[in-house]
């Protein structure tokens, strides 16, 4: 922006300084030019194209023009066409130009090379050439490259493995360019774009442009650690490229706590101690390193633990430790909640244990022996009292 | 003065007789009818309330002797009244009765010690109560698969069953005291009115009472009264003295017995009750714990009251 304005002041200085000369025609350039940018194309037989020309006038009276082409294959449609329509001449101002698109209709059956032919413009006195060359060729090589922007993540499970692709459209034409990826079996892959969250199965892509795509890889929950390939793969009308991607998931210990045999219930006697066993198993993909335990239960009871911490539980391993419970004297008979804990560097687990409390049977005992004494009493009484 | 041969010998003889003298009264016949029709009238009502309202429940059929539907109260309910009523039906006349017919010494003349007469009167009435209680009982369980038609569980079955055995033993502890009246008082209208009073007065006027007087034995505290608690020193001496009278034993028995989530028959803090399942039935040995002290005060009672009978009766003038 800044820099036009600043080109825009230049020319304007440049225009007031030999008093309103006409339009911006270079120095020392006059004449009437017949010009393309591209006056060498490559086609596809079978194929419609244009190639744009400009019939350029520097410094020159307007003048009448008549266009032909020349030297046109046999079996090809060559038509000139301006502002829409075929034209046969052209008249640019001065300091001015003509738009003109030279239409070519290649039949399928051209025969493969290089054909030249002459567009013409041409008055009384000037005479303009401008050769144009066709090159058919069998096919037009669509070509696309994919670099990923960092190719290897690494992360735990439940990390989300993101890739940011710059697919580039190396080819001279707009490609709907199909995304696609390989990942390990149950691996999840999807394409969004770089801030959104519609998944893509392809994205067009302008010529020679760049989109960059994002690519997620989601591992499933049973992965075990290591290194994974992922091949992101780009495909548009025959041309593919791809990119080798890595994920190295580094592995997460996950505990289990459950009871023997899933059994998470138990009785114990109100004041006494009882053991349960409590298995602890490790379902991560890595090794669980000092495991402590640990227990809440209502207030007055103590748990304690044999032992009271584990060193080390490999992947798919368990170890059983047992539970100390002791309700506590003033307990009421019936089923309370324990919570038993196993926690190993920030990934802990839980499970609530049903203890069923009974109560001593030493008062039903006791209630024995006061009807004995009661019976006791009469005997005596029969004993003392019966008479003859 | 060693007596010969067993206290025991002509016990049979008194009890089945007086269990035939029992079942073939009309006495015994109102009070049969009694019981039944208001039972049923219970069970109904019980089975109504159950229909409309219970979606499920691990205990349906201990549900038919605890469910009340307005107006009438809960078979329950009924039986605590209405057992003691018979037990003294048949307990107030029992000795005074013989006495006043001039029965008893001829009676005394066979080869029957005191003993016997007394354990065979005994024997018999709680043998006659047993029968018409056991009746009732196997009325309700079959009444209760015909109008409901679930089957009862084995522990429903075993609960009900021991609510059975204690609804004897309960009545046994009036049915002693209706004989300690009959041997006190010459009169069998003195002996029935006192022990109606007495059975009143525990039934209905002590629960009250207890209240009052705990209040005086242990008063509440300002600062739980200014919390709306009530205190813990008074709620036990008011449940300790509540206590002293069978109906309570009995229904705190009965709740025990007949509703399995009960857990303590007695006050209970908060920190008893942290990290309880509420809710979660106890197995039946444990309500049985629970209820044992309540059963075994009325066993208890019922020997030394029968005991204090027996003395006295011992040491009577039986001639008329």
């Amino acid at each position: 922006m800044r820099y036009r304005f600043v080109a825009a002041l230049a020319a304007i200085a440049a225009l007031l300084a030999p008093a309103a000369r006409a339009d911006q025609a270079p120095k020392g350039v006059k004449g009437l030019y017949l010009l393309s940018d591209y006056p060498a194309v490559t086609l596809r037989p079978g194929e419609t194209s244009s190639v744009s020309l400009r019939l350029q006038n520097y410094d020159m009276a307007p003048e009448r023009l008549g266009l032909a082409v020349s030297g046109v294959p046999s079996g090809w449609k060559v038509t000139l066409m301006g502002g829409g329509q075929p034209v046969a001449a052209a008249m640019p101002a001065t300091n001015s130009s003509v738009s003109l698109d030279l239409h070519l209709d290649v039949p399928k059956s051209a025969a493969i090379g290089t054909r030249t032919f002459t567009v013409t413009a041409s008055d009384n006195s000037t005479k303009l050439e401008l050769p144009i060359a066709v090159t058919l060729a069998k096919e037009l090589p669509a070509k696309l490259t994919v670099t990923p922007q960092l190719p290897e993540l690494r992360g735990n499970l439940r990390a989300s493995f993101s890739y940011t692709l710059d697919i580039k459209n190396d080819s001279g034409k707009k490609l709907i360019v199909g995304l696609a990826a390989q990942t390990p079996q149950n691996f999840d892959a999807s394409f969004t774009q770089q801030y959104d969250s519609q998944e893509l199965n392809a994205v067009p892509i302008d010529a020679g442009q760049t989109k960059d795509v994002k690519l997620k890889v989601t591992p499933p929950n049973t992965a075990s650690a290591g290194r994974y390939k992922v091949v992101a793969r780009v495909s548009a009308e025959g041309a593919s490229a791809t990119a080798d991607l890595t994920l190295d998931i580094t592995g997460q210990p996950r505990l289990d706590v459950s009871g023997r045999e899933g059994l998470v219930s138990t009785r114990a006697v109100a004041g006494k101690q009882t053991s349960v066993p409590v298995v602890i198993t490790n379902t991560g993909t890595a090794p669980a390193d000092d495991v402590e335990l640990d227990g809440s239960a209502p207030s007055g009871w103590k748990i304690s633990f044999n032992p009271k911490a584990i060193d080390r539980i490999a992947p798919n391993a368990h170890k059983e430790v047992q539970a100390l419970i002791t309700p506590t004297d003033k307990a009421i008979a019936g089923d309370y909640v324990t919570t038993i804990r196993a926690s190993s560097r920030g990934e802990s687990a839980s499970t609530t244990f049903r203890v069923t409390v009974t109560t001593s049977t030493l008062w039903g005992i006791a209630g024995v022996g006061i009807i004995g004494v009661a019976l006791l009493v009469m005997v005596g009484a029969v004993a003392r009292f019966g008479r003859r | 003065m060693r007596r010969e041969g067993s206290a025991f010998s002509g016990l049979g003889v008194v009890m089945l007789k007086e269990l035939s003298d029992h079942l073939t009264s009309v006495r015994m016949r109102v009070l049969e009818w009694l019981v039944v029709l208001v039972a049923l009238a219970a069970l109904y009502g019980a089975v109504q309330q159950i229909e409309d309202t219970t979606a499920q429940d691990p205990f349906l059929f201990l549900r038919l002797f605890t469910t009340s539907r307005d107006p009438l109260p809960s078979f329950v309910s009924f039986i605590s009244f209405l057992v003691p009523l018979m037990a003294i039906g048949l307990g107030f006349d029992a000795v005074n009765g013989e006495y006043n017919r001039r029965t008893l010494s001829r009676i005394l003349a066979q080869p029957i010690y005191r003993d016997a007469l007394l354990f065979g009167k005994f024997l018999a009435g709680l043998v006659t109560l047993a029968i018409s209680l056991i009746t009732l009982w196997l009325i309700v369980i079959g009444l209760g698969l015909l109008l409901i038609g679930v089957p009862p569980g084995g522990e429903e079955i075993g609960r009900s069953f021991l609510f059975l055995f204690v609804t004897i033993v309960y009545a046994g502890v009036w049915l002693t005291l209706a004989l300690l009246f009959s041997v006190l008082f010459r009169s069998p209208a003195t002996a029935a009115l006192v022990t109606l009073g007495v059975w009143l007065f525990l039934m209905f006027i002590w629960p009250v009472l207890a209240g009052a007087v705990a209040q005086i034995i242990a008063p509440p505290d300002p600062r739980y009264l200014a919390l709306g608690l009530q205190t813990p020193a008074t709620a036990v001496t008011e449940q300790i003295l509540a206590r002293l009278s069978p109906s309570t034993l009995f229904a705190e028995v009965v709740v025990a017995l007949l509703d399995p989530t009960t857990r303590s028959l007695g006050p209970i803090y908060l920190s008893q009750l942290q990290g309880a399942v509420l809710g979660a039935p106890l197995p039946i040995g444990e309500s049985m714990l629970i209820a044992w002290p309540q059963t075994v005060g009325m066993i208890a009672s019922a020997i030394l009251v029968f005991v204090v009978g027996y003395v006295i009766f011992q040491r009577q003038e039986v001639r008329a």
